[in-house]
């Protein structure tokens, strides 16, 4: 066999391999883009805390959220039941705030406008505006709910959004780990490839945690999927009657 | 139409609770699981969680009405169903958790439908 042969039928193999590699990614990421309905999906490794909480480990509270904490009453700790909780969203469908709103095991979507992007909740029709438009969170933000929220890409393939302005009504998770309204909450939305999606989450709260309290959510695209209705005050004061 | 008692509880061993989404798992026990077969009264397609009624004979042949809960009806189109997915009369067979308090609650993990298949309960 020539090497002129030889080098030909491995160059062909090569190229045979590399198409097969090349058949075999995922589909492309499109850039600065994460429209779609997308669903938490974390691994079964998380499965003991995250449909509740953030982390395994508390995390490093002051006196102040310890007291408060300790007045919590929440209804995914496996203690307290529907007659006995006193979570706010539970008894009186106060709206869920941020990170929280992460705990409703319901489907969320991106949807993108040249100035903002808006994140909408099935759960109770949650809306956030994260502006896009190069504004800042106001230095003396007014108290909402679920936040005053800017965003911005770094690379192609992460969304970087920071909120500010939360009153110190909700809770930042199932369990009733409280917050101040000097909260501050960092998503780092990197999306792995087309249907995959990491969400780094960071609090801050100089009042509530002695140092920010960290994890990473995973989440998948659902291209299937439509978002339905879920209206708390219509569908959640009234159920404990079901359950008697 | 005939009913046949098939009520029977097992202790199991669970590793994980899995979670009920609305609320916490408190009002039902976790270890325990429990087996109607029986008959569908009344399937109420509603939010939070979608409720299913039915009814079976037990063993002194007196009527039993049973409560099973289901998961969010949107979750469940996800998964196939809609609000015609079960109605009166239809025969299943409903396992789950037991209530705490001994009340025939069932929070149900299995539902083996009309047509003996048992039903999707989980979005993808």
């Amino acid at each position: 066999m020539s090497q002129s042969l030889v080098r030909s039928i491995c160059i062909s193999g090569v190229a045979v391999m590399f198409s097969g590699i090349l058949c075999a990614q995922p589909p492309p990421t499109p850039p600065h883009d994460l429209t779609g309905v997308w669903m938490l999906r974390n691994p079964d490794s998380m499965r003991s805390f995250a449909g509740a909480t953030f982390t395994k480990a508390e995390p490093e509270m002051t006196s102040w959220a310890q007291a408060k904490y300790k007045e919590a009453k929440p209804s995914n700790g496996g203690k307290y039941t529907l007659d006995t909780t006193n979570d706010p969203v539970l008894t009186k469908c106060d709206p869920p705030g941020l990170p929280r709103v992460y705990f409703h095991p319901y489907p969320f979507e991106f949807i993108h406008t040249p100035k903002y992007t808006l994140m909408l909740y099935e759960y109770d029709h949650v809306v956030r505006r994260i502006y896009t438009d190069g504004r800042s969170i106001p230095d003396d933000p007014d108290p909402t709910w679920m936040g005053f929220s800017v965003g911005h890409w770094e690379g192609d393939t992460t969304f970087v959004v920071e909120t500010a302005g939360f009153n110190d009504k909700t809770w930042l998770d199932r369990l009733g780990h409280p917050h101040s309204n000097q909260l501050r909450v960092t998503e780092r939305f990197r999306r792995i490839d087309r249907d995959h999606m990491q969400i780094d989450i960071s609090m801050q709260d100089p009042k509530a945690l002695v140092k920010p309290w960290t994890t990473t959510f995973y989440s998948e695209l659902r291209p299937k999927w439509e978002l339905g209705e879920i209206s708390c005050s219509g569908d959640y004061l009234g159920f404990s009657k079901f359950e008697k | 139409m005939k009913h046949v008692l098939a009520l029977a509880i097992i202790a199991t061993t669970i590793v994980s609770i899995p979670v009920l989404a609305h609320h916490g798992t408190a009002a039902f026990d976790t270890t325990k699981m429990v087996k109607v077969k029986g008959t569908i009264t009344d399937f109420q397609f509603v939010n939070p969680h979608v409720q299913v009624y039915f009814e079976c004979k037990n063993e002194k042949g007196e009527t039993e009405k049973w409560q099973g809960e289901l998961t969010a009806p949107n979750k469940l189109i996800r998964a196939g169903w809609d609000k015609h997915t079960l109605k009166p009369g239809d025969s299943v067979t409903v396992s789950g958790y037991a209530a705490v308090n001994g009340a025939p609650t069932i929070w149900i993990r299995e539902l083996i439908g009309p047509t003996g298949e048992s039903l999707p309960l989980f979005e993808e």
